[in-house]
């Protein structure tokens, strides 16, 4: 079990209250497979300092995650399937310090 | 028989981070930021006054950040 955290932007035209509720279905791929969320941190809107797929803003999620390295990369696969996230970025906090 | 007076060397920013930060954050984005330059390059050691260690730090918390889009890449003025 590791420490895992998931930045995920997703495109700027959903509501903002919806993001988090969305995101916990997805969650469920690490609760089934003995996993915990430990924080689900949506920033809200933000400009991005490029575009991304022609989008100049885009609302950012943090999740804070214990789990096993492969739900991770599952839950990070199913992440990037959808069409509503702009760009998914998955880092061991403890490992390199930073 | 002065020589050429060479020019006290000038103090370095001394280190930034004596502000407490041990760990870089790469989604410390305010504290990034001061170490890019207004093209969006990272500041070499020689002006920011790092030890390597911190340095190294840095480049992969900025370069992380650039990845989502929360720092500008290198190029012409960047806002």
């Amino acid at each position: 079990m590791r420490h895992y955290e998931v930045m995920v932007i997703l495109d700027p035209s959903l509501d903002e209250r919806t993001v988090a509720p969305t995101l916990d279905t997805f969650l469920n791929v690490i609760r089934t497979s003995g996993g915990n969320v430990e924080k689900v941190d949506v920033w809200g809107r933000r400009r991005l300092s490029f575009e991304i797929n022609k989008q100049a803003e885009g609302i950012y999620a943090l999740l804070d995650v214990n789990a096993e390295p492969a739900a991770v990369k599952e839950l990070d696969r199913q992440l990037s399937l959808q069409d509503s996230v702009l760009r998914t970025k998955v880092l061991r906090r403890d490992a390199a310090k930073g | 028989m002065a020589k050429l007076d060479r020019r006290p060397p000038k103090r370095k920013v001394n280190l930034l981070r004596r502000e407490g930060v041990t760990v870089v954050d790469w989604k410390d984005v305010t504290l990034l930021r001061k170490f890019i330059s207004d093209r969006g390059k990272i500041r070499s050691r020689r002006v920011t006054g790092l030890t390597p260690q911190q340095q190294k730090q840095v480049a992969t918390a900025i370069k992380n950040a650039r990845e989502m889009a929360l720092l500008p890449y290198p190029g012409v003025a960047a806002r």
